[in-house]
C-alpha cells in the first residue's frame, strides 16, 4: 500500500509540475485539469463500482449536490469553498445513506435502475427549487477575482494543485480502503453475499460504508468543478450521460476495481474526447459519446464473462500490478 | 370533481401508450432476462420512423407505427443476435454496460445522422377535441388509445394463441426445457428482443402525434418506462399495460397538486419505494 501511496504522489507532484511547465493560459493546461478532474471522478465512482461491484448510474447526484452546495453556500452566504466543498460531502453523504437504506438489498439491475431514478430526481429537484438553485437557468459563482481563499482563479493553471491534490486524497481513500479490512469486506460482498454474511460480514453496513464514502468523494469533485468552471446547470452536473455513466466508463475502460483503472481510464476518455471535440464535433456533435458507447459494446463482447475480469486481464499482462491493486 | 375526473381520462389514454413503449422492455426481461437500458431507444428510433413516412409519404403517424413496428423488430432482432446473445449468460455487470453502451450508439449516432432538431407533425386530429358532458377528449390522445389498445390485443393473441407464441412462453419459464422439447432457443431470444424493439418503436410512432422526435427523447422515457414495469412486475407483460395505465393516471393527477417541474418526481419516488418495497411488482408474483 505504501508503494501505491508513493506512485499516486509521484503522479500528482508530477502533474503539478507539468502545470508550471505549461503556459498557465493554455489549452493543454485546461486538458491537464480535465484530465485530473475525470480521474479523481472514475476513482470515487471506482469505491463502490468497482471494490462492491455495486453498478450506479446515479454518481451525478452526489456529484450536483457537491456542485450546488458550494456554490449556493458562496452565493447566499459568501461562504468559502473551503468550508463549502466539505459541507456539500457531508450532505452528499447523508444523502447516499437515505438512498441507501432502500435500496442496498437490491441486486445488480435493480440497483442500477433505483440509483439511475436518483440521479433524475436530484436533477428534476435542482431545477424545481429555483428560489436557491436558480432553476433551470442555472448558477454562476461569483467571481472574486484571483483568490486562494475564494478558491478561484482566472487562469485554469492555479487549479492545477486543487486538482492533483484532489486526485491524490480520493486515490489515496481507494487505496487505503482497497488494502484495508474494508475493501476485503467489500470485495467478499462483491464476489458472494450471502457466503460473506455467513462469514459474519455485516453486509448492509459495509455496502452503506462504501457508497457513503463514495458520496462524499464524489461529492468533493463536484465542488471543485464548480469552481473550474464558474458556471452550474442542472443538466450539467446532474446528467445521467455526462456525469454518472461517465464515471463508469473511465473506470471501466481502464479496468474495474484497479487503482490505476481510472487513471488510464480519465487519460483514454479525456484525450480522445478532446482530440475529437477539437477536430470533429462541429461536423459531427456527439461523435465522442458515440465512440464511448463503441467502445463500451467492445469491452463488453470482448470479455464476455464480466468486466471483472479486467482485472484478470491486467494481471496477466502486467504481471503483479494487477493483484496489487 | 370535474378536473380530476378529466386529468384520470387524460392520465388514463396517455397510460395506454406508456403501457405499450414499456411492454417491450418486459418482454425482453420476461424472455432474456435481461434489463436493457437502451430499449427507450427504440421509441426515439420508431419517432424517426414515422416521422420520415409522414415527411415523405404522408402517412399518419399511427400508420407509420406500423412501418416504426417493422423496422424495430428487424434492428432488435439484429442487435440481440450479434451482440445480445454473447452476455446471455454473463454476470449482469456485462449485461448493463453492453446495453448502456448500446444506449449511448443509438442516441447519438441519431444526434449525428439527424441533427438536434425537434421534428413534429400536422395532422388534423390535433385540432378535434370531443365533448362528453363535463369532460373533454382529445381526438389526437383517444386515437393513440385506440393504437395501443389494439396492438395489445394483437401481442396478448401472439403470445397466447400462436405456437411462437407458446414457444416465447415456454422460453421464458424455462429456456433449456423448452430447448429439449425442440425449440431453437436462441433463435427465440432473437425473436422475442426484436418483438420487444418493436412494441417500443411502435409506442414511439404513436407518441410522435402528440410529441416532436429529437435525440435524446429517450432519456425523457427511461425512468418512465422502468416505472411503468416494476409497478407491473419486471417480466409481466400484463402488468406493463397496466402499470402504463397507473402512470398515465398518476403523472396527470399529480399536476392537478404539484407544479408542473415537478410532474415527474411523483413517478420517481413511486419508482424507487416499489423498487424497494415489492421488487416484483405491485400486482403479485412477477412471471420470472
Amino acid at each position: 500500500m505504501k508503494r501505491s501511496l508513493l506512485i499516486l504522489a509521484v503522479i500528482a507532484i508530477a502533474a503539478i509540475l507539468l502545470g508550471l511547465a505549461l503556459d498557465p493560459r493554455s489549452y493543454g493546461v485546461r486538458v491537464l485539469c480535465l484530465i485530473l478532474m475525470a480521474a479523481a471522478l472514475g476513482q470515487a465512482w471506482n469505491i463502490v463500482g468497482g471494490l462492491a461491484n455495486q453498478i450506479s448510474l446515479g454518481h451525478a447526484a452526489f456529484f450536483g449536490i457537491g456542485a450546488y452546495t458550494s456554490t449556493v453556500l458562496q452565493v447566499q452566504f459568501e461562504l468559502t469553498p473551503w468550508i463549502g466543498m466539505p459541507i456539500g460531502a457531508v450532505l452528499a453523504a447523508v444523502a447516499a445513506g437515505a438512498i441507501a437504506l432502500p435500496t442496498m438489498r437490491l441486486k445488480g439491475p435493480y440497483f442500477a435502475l433505483a440509483t439511475l431514478a436518483f440521479g433524475e430526481i436530484c436533477r428534476i429537484g435542482a431545477q424545481a427549487m429555483s428560489g436557491v438553485t436558480g432553476g433551470p437557468q442555472g448558477l454562476s459563482v461569483p467571481f472574486y477575482g484571483d483568490s486562494l481563499a475564494m478558491m478561484q482563479f482566472r487562469q485554469p493553471g492555479a487549479y492545477v494543485p486543487l486538482f492533483a491534490a484532489l486526485f491524490f486524497l480520493v486515490s489515496a481513500v481507494f487505496a487505503v480502503m482497497s488494502h484495508g479490512r474494508l475493501g476485503y469486506m467489500l470485495r467478499a460482498v462483491r464476489e458472494n453475499e450471502e457466503a460473506a454474511e455467513v462469514t459474519g460480514i455485516d453486509t448492509v453496513r459495509i455496502k452503506l460504508t462504501g457508497a457513503i464514502i463514495s458520496a462524499a468523494c464524489t461529492a468533493l469533485v463536484g465542488g471543485l468543478f464548480a469552481q473550474f468552471t464558474f458556471f452550474i446547470d442542472p443538466d450539467t452536473v446532474f446528467s445521467t450521460t455526462e456525469i454518472s455513466i461517465r464515471a463508469a466508463l473511465i473506470a471501466i475502460v481502464g479496468g474495474v476495481g484497479l487503482l490505476w483503472g481510472p487513471i488510464v481510464g480519465a487519460l483514454f476518455v479525456v484525450l480522445v474526447e478532446e482530440f475529437l471535440n477539437s477536430t470533429l464535433s462541429d461536423a459531427l456533435p456527439g461523435i465522442s459519446p458515440f465512440l464511448f458507447g463503441v467502445a463500451l459494446v467492445v469491452i463488453v463482447i470482448a470479455r464476455p464473462e464480466g468486466l471483472v475480469s479486467f482485472r484478470h486481464l491486467v494481471t496477466d499482462r502486467f504481471g503483479k500490478k494487477g493483484k496489487e491493486a | 370533481m370535474t378536473p380530476l375526473v378529466q386529468a384520470i381520462l387524460d392520465g388514463l389514454l396517455v397510460g395506454g401508450v406508456y403501457g405499450v413503449v414499456a411492454v417491450g422492455l418486459s418482454l425482453v426481461f420476461g424472455v432474456l432476462g435481461i434489463v436493457n437500458f437502451a430499449q427507450a431507444e427504440f421509441l426515439m428510433l420508431g419517432m424517426y420512423v414515422a416521422w420520415f413516412a409522414w415527411s415523405f409519404l404522408g402517412l399518419d403517424p399511427m400508420l407509420g407505427a406500423v412501418l416504426a413496428l417493422a423496422a424495430g423488430f428487424m434492428l432488435g432482432y439484429v442487435i440481440q443476435r450479434l451482440l445480445v446473445q454473447r452476455v446471455m449468460s454473463s454476470d449482469h455487470v456485462a449485461q448493463i454496460f453492453l446495453t448502456v453502451g448500446l444506449l449511448a450508439v443509438m442516441e447519438n449516432g441519431a444526434l449525428m445522422i439527424f441533427g438536434p432538431d425537434f421534428r413534429s407533425v400536422q395532422t388534423d386530429a390535433q385540432m378535434i377535441s370531443y365533448r362528453l358532458g363535463p369532460f373533454f377528449i382529445s381526438a389526437v390522445y383517444l386515437k393513440a388509445f385506440v393504437a395501443a389498445v389494439a396492438i395489445s390485443v394483437a401481442l396478448w393473441a401472439l403470445l397466447n394463441r400462436t405456437w411462437l407464441g407458446r414457444a416465447i412462453r415456454a422460453t421464458a419459464q424455462d429456456a433449456p426445457a423448452a430447448q429439449l422439447f425442440g425449440i431453437n432457443t436462441r433463435w427465440i431470444y432473437g425473436i422475442a428482443f426484436g418483438l420487444g424493439a418493436a412494441l417500443t418503436a411502435f409506442g414511439g410512432g404513436i407518441v410522435l402525434s402528440f410529441a416532436p422526435a429529437y435525440p435524446t427523447i429517450g432519456a425523457n422515457y427511461v425512468v418512465l418506462m422502468f416505472t411503468v414495469v416494476v409497478l407491473g412486475g419486471l417480466g409481466s407483460v400484463m402488468g406493463a399495460l397496466l402499470g402504463g395505465l397507473l402512470v398515465g393516471i398518476v403523472q396527470s393527477a399529480s399536476t392537478l397538486v404539484l407544479p408542473i417541474q415537478l410532474q415527474n418526481l411523483a413517478l420517481f419516488v413511486i419508482f424507487i419505494a416499489v423498487l424497494a418495497l415489492r421488487p416484483e411488482g405491485l400486482l403479485g408474483k412477477a412471471a420470472k
